[in-house]
């Protein structure tokens, strides 16, 4: 990821564009200095000038006509409208010229008795005409044209290479060139500061014009933040920029892979690693308890959009909001930070066709070390023969699995899977339209049996200037998503397929599936469950966003938006009479929801009198979602074969129908303001009105203030050759967090199915209420304050910079979910009573650590240290409001919050290993007997109860890593992408359930249990097979070190441009996702969880997870 | 064309209009407020609401295997010694701790169910339309009022007594009643529920007031002996039980003649008019409308069942051969392949309640099977021992009993002493109800508990080694007790 940097020394520009120009400049660079005398002549003018409040440009005029200068520039780039007073007498040109630019930051130099203004020092240095070289001269070709950029405008001192030589030319003040060369066949390159380096076949043609596009470095220079845009370097804010860059050697098929481990502060947890799977994403921690901790995602300004359904080839970038002077323009929704989305737009004059395709094959990362059937019935026999009962199995059988192995059950539901992704782009522009048309569609197959997702992504943006005055802007796009048994929990098949005995066959005589595991497993076969179980999603999003954007007056700017996107969700799940037992049953649910936003933006932006720079924001704005709902479901079908198409054939139907709606209105006023370029203040006020809320909670104020000093630019810093930049950043502010859903001030009645209708006999249901959650009327927003410090800093020339950020954030009026115990009915109140405090560090570098002509070694890496502690809770000390992950097995919350404690703290008993023989009768007052299972009785009672729970770890991972390698060595490129996320335990319940005798499993499966204590084998922490024994889950037994550092991605891409194919830019690359974990956790994938609900009281428990797979993928895209 | 753009941009203008709608919320679909028992209709759906809480499965209520487990102390229930039966062992070995995750289904299932009764109970007088129906539902909510507390009070003892459907912040620090004022609120829900209830009921799995007449019977019953020991209500409990033998035909009560009828028609959830409170399933409408304590729970692993729970070897021994043994126990099983073996070759070595064993599906936790609660021989047995503790048991009580054993095989008993007559009326209900919820409140009452976990086979577990009074009770479910620790016991 690349942070938001300022780039002082041209030089890191020309080693990102291109080596060719890097030699050009080498070559050059000396004659630059030789030119400067001669200038000297006109600066040395002296003038007599006397005017007051006028812009830049007449002023430059007014020279003009008074001298024989010409002035070449570009309005935009120096600020030309600001208006300027200058009272000149008998002054030199050069004294005026510095008067008015210097504190703009804006250079000038002397080409062709033309002065050249600009903000770059590199186009200045370029712009020397090279010397006449007699071997040039002697090519009798002649190529004529000029060089402009995309609104048509004439760039001067682009250079202009001969390929594989560094003969060459740059263009003139008013872009135009001509150049001798020796053949039709030759290949120009253009390349200049800012913009895609372009290469033409000098061809046939006399004339060559020329229009560059601005690459995404420069665009990335003025960068978009909240309601409005921004220059890198004037920021205050803590913003964490990714643009495609930064990931395009990396087969990306989601947003989040994006995001992950590439903006430090950034915590992305792919948790479940099925097609389609969750994933949790948090910037700077969670802040709410009981609330949503998801980021705002705000995609091209709707706010709220989704952003795992976006296809990730339409992102031109990625802004990360994280402090508060950059998320308070949010108000009450930026409190867990923000992520802009900004899609891609096409260029005018410039068509381009891309087709990509990659196709993958995904398989386990690791796997289980299982028992054979023979050993698992002869282990199982041993504990029968231990706690008294039959064996289960006779010798004659064991013999049998000997020679035929039993069933392999892991086999059985995993698979090696391919993956296909395919991608078709089109973009260009003509007279004031530009366009830009995608298309993806995604067909993955998990590596489990029977899980599936397809995707489809549309998307069309427009942008077009109706004349001087207006733009009109429409972006539309349509996703649908289509996973199948993308679920995991110990009841899917990859939990069950630890759990079964490999002696139970799959089949029975008959072929059907055996339903029932007599010796293991309570519950369904794994194959069946794989392939009689539908759980069937289809997503569909459709977003349009438009707007006009009014050029009032010079300067002030009035913009009006509107987006409105559509989403459905329907579900379609099957349960077979396979694992439905007597019967088949079907569900349909279905969901719509729509939101409607308007944003009006009223922008002035202004110089006064050359030293102050304002920027000032008015934006109203009003959001107003509803949702429907649906569902249907019919139970003991008749004909199952029509399974979820005809719910009508069935013994039992029934339905429930939801609807729900909530609005916001926002007032937000912004200003920026920089003195001297050097002192940077943002300040932003919003209001926003929720009808979440009751009476005076209605309306809240979410305030912001930060400052920014750019120390590189004082005058006592500009000495120092080794720093480039160097700016220190300070904000303050507040933001909120609705956190509850719609109606959560009103004490509603339940009357869905599952809580209200009873059954009066054996056939029917009666529809009843029920009281639900109590109402709190008095609710009211989360509110967080956060205090950033950060710091700016690139070394070197611009070949390191360093980033660093410093936060503390306090989330006071905590919604809380008080669980209210059963003899009151149960359920939660929910109460403003909570406050959490995350504090953090933030560090990037970026570096260039080698760069030769023909090889080169970027690198990045960035770390997040987090500490989370829960602060207040109230009039209590001790929270339980997670719910009972592994109900059934584990009968305690397992997750506590506890004043002082991080959220996420797990809650256990401490398991001290098998009591030993000499210690007998200490066990015995245990009922336990050497062998058992001994646990640390806190009370010493002489019992283990609940008072001898406590915390034993914690499942929020403390430190976020990531490390971005790429080495380019000619067109070859080779990408080494590590994650990691350290400092947290997890809570293997996957290893538990196999490994011991409980709720949902009877035997052990695990090698492991091969290990356990008998005489002889006393040497060992596996309890022993008697009566007495006690196995708690939830015990420092199964709590495992989670940290992991993984390779996301290797990859090794060949580019071929079309000057070589003859007919597209062709770029073909091999690539390895998650080919090596480095982790001393037990189970298959340290990242999967089954917690990935949006609260973060409950952290990382694995319990039949679905874990990450392995990929290797290879892809072709061509560009045409 | 500069026209059309000024119309474009007034109509985006528009759409920021109409704020204060945005504002307000609509939470149309959904029900709010007490205004919702206004109508016979939603005090009727709210009474649906109040049933519902005791027949969640794997949920709350009486739906699963915790039923049983509860109450596995008992001579005529046992575990699995080994395999994944941790926490029902707890119980069998009377090592029961909050931590148990069997204890909550019941105790949540009652207190949401009270929480329902008391809506209704204390709303149904501002209810508008058909008196008889407010009535009837009203009776219906006492009833279910008091049942719910009975059996909070016999597991728990002391419970907090709540009598309110609206929450308070205070209902957070409340103190235990008195098991006295328990059941001083059972008696007079009760005696409320006699007089507002019909003669039949309305449904199968609903009760009438021969119902809430039998109820109080037991309660009485119960009261007489430990921990109340209000010995005068000895004669009340049989008044009750007579009023209830004598005016069966007026409730729709009596024997069904064939055992093997009762227990089939039971498991396959056909209504009988054995039934006195019965809770029923639809185990073929949702799996959360199933009975899950019939069928795999009660099988042996050796046929796929899941060995949850099965009668002690002592208990089986001493079962009086017959008609009524034969069909209360599983003892021959079928293994995958059609190979038959006994019990004594099965993995646990124990025959099996035949009783539980669901014909309706191979393997099913799915059942339609209805849950006995109170049934009409529970009422000549209530009888039969009333009469005897309150002077000398009468002919009506010999008559009870007899067609009790008469119908499973067994020779008529007479001229017997009083205290051979009460033994006798004991072990025929630790027979007749082998099973099914009664044992282990029969022996808690009479204080027999630490009897019949002495001397247990060998076969069979081994309870705690001191036995205290402590155990009579289960512990309060550990989630309570963090956040009111007022409510520990």
């Amino acid at each position: 990821m690349k942070r938001i940097r300022q780039f002082k020394n041209p030089l890191i520009r020309i080693m990102k564009l291109s080596f060719v120009h890097l030699l050009w400049i080498a070559s050059f660079s000396t004659i630059t200095m030789a030119k400067d005398g001669y200038s000297q002549e006109i600066l040395d003018k002296r003038i007599t000038l006397e005017q007051h409040n006028v812009e830049i440009r007449k002023l430059l005029k007014n020279i003009e006509d008074m001298t024989d200068v010409n002035f070449v520039y570009s309005s935009a780039s120096i600020g030309a409208e600001q208006k300027v007073s200058i009272s000149a007498r008998n002054l030199r040109l050069s004294q005026i010229l510095d008067e008015i630019f210097k504190s703009r930051n804006i250079l000038y130099k002397i080409y062709d008795n033309k002065i050249i203004l600009t903000k770059n020092k590199f186009r200045l240095m370029n712009l020397i005409k090279p010397p006449a070289s007699p071997i040039l001269n002697a090519f009798d070709k002649v190529v004529k044209g000029k060089v402009r950029d995309q609104n048509g405008d004439p760039l001067p001192g682009v250079s202009i290479v001969i390929k594989n030589t560094i003969k060459g030319t740059t263009t003139s003040a008013d872009g135009s060139y001509s150049l001798n060369v020796p053949d039709d066949n030759t290949i120009l390159i253009f390349s200049y500061v800012g913009y895609a380096t372009t290469e033409k076949s000098a061809g046939g043609a006399a004339t060559l014009d020329i229009v560059l596009s601005q690459d995404e470095k420069s665009l990335s220079e003025v960068v978009v933040v909240g309601y409005g845009t921004q220059k890198k370097s004037d920021l205050t804010g803590a913003i964490s920029s990714i643009s495609p860059k930064d990931y395009e050697e990396q087969p990306i098929i989601r947003m989040d892979q994006i995001l992950q481990g590439r903006a430090p502060g950034v915590q992305v947890i792919n948790g479940v690693g099925g097609p389609g799977g969750n994933v949790k994403i948090r910037i700077r921690g969670a802040n709410s308890i009981q609330g949503d901790n998801n980021p705002l995602y705000v995609i091209d300004g709707y706010v709220g959009g989704d952003l795992f359904d976006l296809n990730p080839d339409d992102i031109e970038s990625i802004q990360v909001l994280k402090d508060a002077s950059a998320t308070a323009v949010y108000g009450s929704r930026g409190a867990n930070g923000v992520v802009l989305v900004t899609t891609k737009k096409g260029s005018l004059n410039k068509s381009v066709l891309t087709v990509g395709v990659n196709y993958s094959m995904q398989d386990m990362i690791k796997d289980w070390d299982v028992l054979s059937a023979a050993e698992f019935a002869e282990i199982a026999n041993k504990r029968s023969i231990a706690i008294g009962a039959t064996p289960a199995f006779s010798q004659t059988q064991i013999d049998e699995f000997r020679r035929t192995g039993g069933t392999k059950w892991l086999d059985e539901v995993l698979r090696t899977a391919p993956m296909k992704d395919y991608q078709i782009g089109m973009s260009g522009g003509g007279g004031k339209t530009t366009y830009m048309v995608s298309f993806n569609h995604l067909d993955q197959e998990g590596i489990v049996l029977g899980s599936s997702l397809k995707r489809y992504n549309l998307r069309a943006n427009i942008n077009s200037q109706i004349n001087k005055r207006i733009d009109l802007r429409m972006n539309v796009s349509a996703t649908r998503r289509n996973s199948l048994n993308a679920s995991d929990n110990k009841s899917a098949p990859l939990g069950q397929a630890l759990m079964w005995a490999p002696t139970t066959p799959i089949r029975d005589a008959n072929g059907n599936f055996i339903k029932n595991d007599p010796t293991s497993s309570i519950s369904v076969n794994p194959v069946a469950l794989a392939l009689d179980l539908k759980e069937h999603y289809f997503n569909t999003i459709g977003n349009a966003t438009g707007g006009i954007n009014f050029k009032i007056l010079e300067g002030l700017t009035f913009d009006v938006g509107v987006a409105a996107n559509y989403t459905s969700s329907q579900f379609r799940g099957l349960r077979g009479v396979t694992i439905n037992g007597t019967s088949a049953s079907a569900e349909r649910n279905f969901s719509e929801g729509f939101s409607l936003q308007n944003t009006n933006n009223l922008t002035y932006r202004k110089v006064f009198g050359g030293l102050h720079s304002l920027t000032a924001t008015a934006v109203y704005e009003t959001i107003a979602y509803k949702s429907t709902g649906f569902y249907a479901g019919a139970s003991g079908l008749i004909f199952p074969g029509l399974g979820y198409d005809n719910l009508s054939l069935a013994n039992t139907v029934s339905t429930s129908a939801g609807y729900s709606n909530n609005g916001l209105i926002s007032f937000l006023g912004r200003v920026n303001y920089a003195f001297k370029e050097k002192y940077l203040l943002t300040a932003s006020l919003r209001r926003d009105g929720s009808s979440k809320f009751q009476g005076d909670n209605k309306y809240s104020v979410f305030p912001s203030l930060g400052f920014g000093w750019k120390i590189s630019e004082e005058s006592f810093m500009k000495d120092l050759t080794w720093m480039q930049s160097f700016k220190i950043r300070g904000s303050y502010g507040v933001t909120g967090s609705q956190a509850i859903g719609s109606y959560a001030t009103l004490s509603t009645y339940l009357s869905d199915a599952y809580s209200a209708t009873a059954p009066f006999s054996n056939s029917t249901l009666t529809p009843g209420i029920i009281l639900g959650n109590p109402a709190n009327l008095a609710l009211k927003w989360e509110t967080t304050s956060q205090l950033d410090l950060g710091a700016d800093l690139s070394l070197n020339k611009g070949n390191i910079e360093i980033g660093f950020d410093y936060y503390i954030k306090n989330t006071k009026d905590l919604l809380l979910n008080d669980k209210l115990p059963d003899y009151v009915g149960g359920g939660v109140i929910t109460r403003n009573v909570g406050q959490v405090q995350n504090k953090g560090v933030e560090l990037y570098i970026n570096a260039t650590p080698v760069q030769r002509n023909d090889f080169h070694w970027d690198s990045g890496f960035n770390i997040s240290f987090l500490s989370n502690k829960v602060v207040d809770l109230g009039k209590i000390d001790t929270l339980f409001t997670g719910s009972n992950v592994g109900g059934g097995l584990a009968t305690q919350s397992e997750f506590v919050l506890v004043k002082g404690q991080p959220m996420g703290s797990y809650w256990g008993l401490t398991y001290l290993g098998v009591w030993q023989a000499n210690q007998a009768d200490e066990a015995a007052r245990y009922g336990s007997v050497p062998g058992d299972a001994r646990y640390l009785d806190l009370d010493n009672n002489g019992i283990i109860n609940p008072k001898d729970y406590h915390i034993i770890g914690t499942g929020l991972p403390k430190v976020s890593l990531g490390w971005n390698n790429t080495f380019t060595y000619k067109s070859l490129s080779l990408n080494l992408f590590t994650q990691g996320l350290l400092g947290f335990d997890k809570l293997n319940y996957t290893y538990a359930v196999s490994i011991s005798a409980n709720a949902n499993a009877r035997e052990a499966t695990l090698a492991d249990i091969r290990n356990y204590y008998r005489p002889g084998n006393e040497n060992t922490d596996v309890p022993g097979f008697s009566k007495s024994n006690k196995n708690f889950v939830q015990s420092t037994r199964f709590l495992e070190k989670g940290d992991f550092l993984r390779l996301k991605n290797i990859s090794l891409s060949y580019a071929l441009p079309k000057t070589k194919s003859k007919f597209a830019d062709i770029k073909i690359f091999l690539s390895g996702t998650n080919l090596l974990t480095f982790t001393r956790y037990r189970g298959i994938d340290p990242e999967a969880t089954n917690i990935t609900s949006s609260t973060d009281v409950n952290q990382s428990i694995d319990l039949g997870t679905y874990p990450n797979a392995k990929i290797y993928t290879a892809g072709v895209t061509f560009k045409f | 064309m500069k026209n059309i753009h000024k119309i474009i941009a007034l109509s985006f203008l528009l759409l920021a209009t109409g704020c204060e709608d945005i504002l307000s919320e609509d939470p149309r679909g959904a029900l709010t407020g007490t205004t919702a028992l206004n109508s016979v209709e939603g005090l009727e759906a709210a009474l649906t609401g109040a049933y519902k809480p005791l027949t969640i499965t794997w949920g709350t209520g009486f739906a699963t295997a915790a039923t049983v487990a509860v109450l596995m102390g008992s001579d005529d229930l046992t575990t699995h010694s080994g395999s994944n039966k941790q926490d029902f062992r707890e119980f069998d070995q009377l090592q029961v701790t909050g931590l148990n995750g069997r204890i909550t289904p019941i105790w949540s299932g009652c207190y949401k169910s009270i929480q329902g009764a008391n809506n209704i109970i204390n709303n149904y007088k501002n209810t508008a339309g058909d008196a008889s129906k407010i009535k009837q539902i009203a009776g219906e909510a006492y009833f279910l009022r008091a049942f719910d507390y009975y059996w909070l009070t016999r597991l728990w003892g002391k419970v907090p007594l709540i009598t309110t459907a609206d929450f308070s912040s205070e209902l957070l620090s409340v103190k235990n009643a008195e098991v006295k004022e328990i059941y001083t609120q059972i008696e007079s829900d009760l005696n409320n529920a006699i007089t507002m209830l019909a003669d039949k009921k309305r449904d199968v799995g609903r009760s009438n007031k021969g119902a809430a007449k039998a109820l109080l019977a037991d309660v009485y019953l119960t009261m007489a002996g430990w921990p109340l020991k209000e010995t005068a209500k000895y004669a009340e409990a049989a008044k009750l039980a007579k009023e209830v033998i004598d005016q069966k035909s007026t409730f729709g009560f009596d024997l069904v003649p064939d055992l093997a009828t009762f227990f089939n028609n039971t498991v396959a959830g056909v209504a009988t008019s054995e039934e006195v409170f019965t809770l029923h399933f639809c185990g073929s409408c949702q799996w959360f409308t199933a009975n899950a304590l019939y069928g795999s729970s009660a099988m042996p692993s050796d046929e796929g069942g899941w060995d949850d729970y099965f009668p002690e070897l002592n208990f089986y021994n001493s079962f009086p051969e017959g008609l009524r043994k034969d069909l209360t126990f599983h003892t021959t099983f079928t293994k995958a392949g059609g190979v038959k073996i006994s019990w004594q070759e099965g993995q646990t070595k124990h025959p099996y309640y035949a009783k539980f064993r669901y014909t309706g599906g191979l393997n099913t936790s799915s059942t339609n099977s209805s849950l006995n609660l109170l049934r009409y021989p529970h009422l000549l047995l209530i009888y039969a021992e009333a009469k005897a503790r309150a002077g000398t048991p009468d002919a009506q009580a010999y008559e009870g009993l007899n067609l009790i054993r008469k119908r499973a095989g067994l020779p008529a008993l007479s001229g017997l002493s009083n205290e051979e007559f009460i033994k006798a009326v004991i072990n025929e209900k630790s027979w007749e109800f082998a099973g099914e919820y009664t044992r282990w409140f029969d022996l808690q009452r009479l204080e027999m508990i630490e009897q019949v976990n002495t001397g247990k086979n060998p076969g069979d577990l081994k309870p705690a080694p001191v036995l205290s009074k402590k155990i009579y009770y289960l512990p309060v479910p550990n989630k309570d007790v963090t956040v009111n620790p007022n409510i520990g016991n």
